[in-house]
């Protein structure tokens, strides 16, 4: 038998009959590569298993700890230039209007309560308009087309809900 | 449901003892494939540290179906890959720095240290020696081979191959250390021949 078949023997540990480990055992008296290839592999399999020192688990308790520790550490200054960034923004946009109040205040006043009222009458305008349409538009749609809506919405209220949950899911681990 | 998965099962409810109860169980294991891996104790330490590390913070992720001693030597596994390279990379600097920037010793394996004389007979020294010389992954898949019994599908499994991949892998990390182990064998020969010369004839 030639070489090739001892070497995939060796190579894919396979598991041999007596015949095929006498025939084995006569190839290796005469081939240096298997020989090599069969005493690796008794190295490999006759080295023993390393242990860590002693009071490994105590070690990682305290590592643990820290870890936790540098995590609400990080958490917490996230959380302070969130609001302080926030805060800036916030007054960055009011400052104008804060200014306008504290120069004229019955002039800002008057404005703000004519804003409101606009914004009042504007949205009176637009429900009736909505209950109009909402008399006329169901005999002109087609009932597949509200199928289609209807499911659109439903799917995309769907992402929207799950994705909120993926976010707001707290993660195992630092944060416990 | 065995005590293991209790285990799990508690410790990703947040229980912190049931995760230590998984830390005492895997510690050997996991230290022993970081240090077979990485080939020093320092090092090894620190890399089951991280290991253990990681599947806490990842516990969430952990699919039940899989054992979970395979989970987590996947994460040893990719993590000392992971050290390997970089590690390689670093090799072209006298220093080398690790993830915090701290500066450590190019390993030397044949440099006296505790756990190396501790390691008893050539054999152990050989084998050592023979797998620093193997690629990252081709190494971690001999380990888990030859240490855990891993099967080929479960090698490919843990460190994201093909089966015909980890195969092959297997095949050329083995034919190499042949070729290294051949090589001693020469010079060991050698050295013999050598030294009956040398000897005072009678």
């Amino acid at each position: 038998m030639n070489h090739q078949p001892f070497e995939s023997w060796l190579l894919d540990d396979k598991y041999l009959s007596a015949t095929e480990k006498r025939e084995l055992a006569s190839h290796l008296r005469d081939c240096r590569t298997c020989t090599a290839l069969a005493e690796t592999g008794l190295a490999l399999r006759s080295t023993k298993v390393a242990s860590p020192a002693a009071g490994f688990t105590l070690r990682f308790q305290q590592r643990l700890a820290a870890q936790k520790v540098t995590e609400r550490r990080r958490r917490l200054w996230g959380l302070i230039v969130l609001i302080v960034s926030g805060a800036g923004l916030v007054s960055w946009f009011a400052a104008p209007f804060v200014y306008a109040f504290i120069s004229a205040p019955v002039q800002w006043l008057t404005a703000a309560v004519g804003y409101f009222l606009f914004m009042f009458t504007s949205l009176q305008a637009f429900s009736e308009i909505v209950k109009v349409l909402s008399g006329m538009v169901p005999s002109f749609v087609p009932p597949y087309a509200w199928m289609v809506l209807v499911s659109t919405l439903g799917g995309l209220g769907l992402i929207w809900i799950v994705s909120i949950w993926r976010f707001a899911r707290k993660p195992q681990g630092v944060t416990a | 449901m065995n005590e293991e998965q209790t285990w799990v099962s508690q410790a990703q409810q947040g229980d912190d003892e049931a995760f230590t109860r998984l830390v005492e169980t895997y510690q050997t294991p996991v230290f022993n494939l970081c240090y077979r891996m990485l080939g020093e104790p320092e090092l090894a330490e620190d890399a089951a540290q991280e290991t253990f590390l990681r599947a806490y913070q990842h516990l969430h992720r952990y699919d039940e179906k899989r054992p979970f001693a395979t989970w987590l030597l996947s994460i040893a596994a990719h993590y000392c890959i992971d050290k390997l390279r970089r590690r390689k990379f670093s090799m072209f600097s006298m220093d080398a720095e690790d993830d915090e920037g701290n500066s450590f010793e190019i390993p030397d394996i044949n440099a006296p240290n505790p756990e190396g004389e501790s390691i008893k007979g050539q054999t152990q020294a050989r084998v050592h020696a023979m797998l620093d010389g193997l690629d990252a992954t081709d190494r971690a898949a001999i380990i888990m081979r030859y240490w855990y019994d891993y099967s080929e599908k479960e090698i490919a499994e843990s460190l994201r191959l093909t089966v015909s991949a980890v195969k092959s892998r297997l095949h050329r990390a083995r034919k190499e250390m042949a070729g290294v182990w051949q090589e001693e064998e020469d010079d060991l020969l050698a050295e013999m021949e050598r030294r009956q010369h040398e000897s005072p004839a009678f």
